[in-house]
């Protein structure tokens, strides 16, 4: 199953991400592969702080910052997985640390989550809905909002259920659950 | 008339030519010069037109009860209305006139569809 979920900030996507993921995990591992790189004290405080929300949920934490399908062995065969966030994925993928800036990380980022998708059992894509604000960005944020605009459409197109939560409510753009 | 919106990029033009058929030549662009054409019977961008006239201080309803040579087209409009409420007040102000527009164009429609990652979801 390829579960892919998206809508505004704080509408519950990251509770509901956990619930699906857990409830999709029959056998073998469940897997959370998290993908922010700390840079600072301030991300430092704010992985503690996510990992303390998951504890007890019985996640084993896997760490992949760019390159996505680089923890494909680490996972295992038969891996449930819960990612969050794509939108993170592609920051990273986009803004190198050193300055770098690459407008086109859409297209590889898309393609190494596809691989990513195929080669486990489970997967719960959890992306961000940033499109429909009255701004006029510059061209470094404009073509992060089209990279993960281009992602998030590729992932729609092979998942199995299309998720939008809306304030902890969800509605079903494609493949209806329940769990 | 048929109406299609949704955010940025999220395959609103895409959606228009597969499921209505239109010709990409068939569709007309607005951008920041403020000019709009019903006559190809496909308009996108109506968001840029509502940005041009909101710039040149018009009324961007006006166009819709001047003529009603788009009510056989297939119009595409990017909803703008999330997010936090613009500093700028130009933009303050074309958030709001998007959202006025929208809604009254979504009465008149007789279809209306919002683009989620490129899946249509039907709202009328």
């Amino acid at each position: 199953m390829i579960a892919f979920i998206s809508g505004g900030c704080k509408n519950g996507k990251s509770t509901y991400a956990q619930n699906l993921a857990k409830s999709l995990c029959k056998t073998g591992k469940l897997c959370y592969v998290a993908t922010m790189i700390p840079h600072d004290e301030e991300d430092d405080r704010r992985i503690a702080r996510h990992l303390k929300e998951r504890e007890g949920w019985g996640f084993e934490t896997v760490e992949q910052g760019t390159d996505i399908d680089g923890c494909v062995d680490r996972l295992g065969s038969g891996a449930t997985v819960l990612l969050d966030s794509v939108t993170a994925l592609l920051s990273n993928e986009m803004f190198g640390p050193d300055g770098t800036f690459r407008p086109d990380a859409g297209i590889k980022t898309a393609q190494q989550l596809r691989s990513l998708c195929l080669a486990v059992d489970n997967i719960v894509l959890v992306s961000d809905y940033l499109y429909s604000d009255a701004q006029i960005y510059d061209e470094y944020t404009e073509a992060y909002r089209r990279g993960l605009a281009h992602v998030d459409r590729e992932l729609a197109k092979l998942s199995d259920t299309v998720m939008e939560v809306c304030f902890g409510n969800i509605i079903f753009h494609r493949g209806e659950l329940t769990i | 008339m048929h109406l299609i919106t949704g955010g940025a990029y999220q395959g609103k033009t895409e959606y228009a030519v597969e499921h209505f058929g239109i010709k990409s030549e068939d569709i007309f662009t607005c951008t920041e010069d403020g000019k709009i054409d019903f006559g190809k019977g496909c308009v996108r961008g109506i968001e840029q037109y509502v940005l041009a006239c909101v710039r040149a201080g018009k009324d961007p309803g006006a166009v819709f009860e001047s003529t009603r040579d788009w009510e056989d087209a297939v119009l595409i409009c990017r909803d703008i209305s999330c997010g936090i409420v613009p500093l700028d007040p130009v933009l303050r102000e074309w958030r709001e006139a998007v959202g006025r527009l929208l809604a009254i164009l979504s009465r008149q429609a007789e279809s209306v569809t919002r683009m989620f990652c490129g899946l249509p979801q039907k709202l009328k």
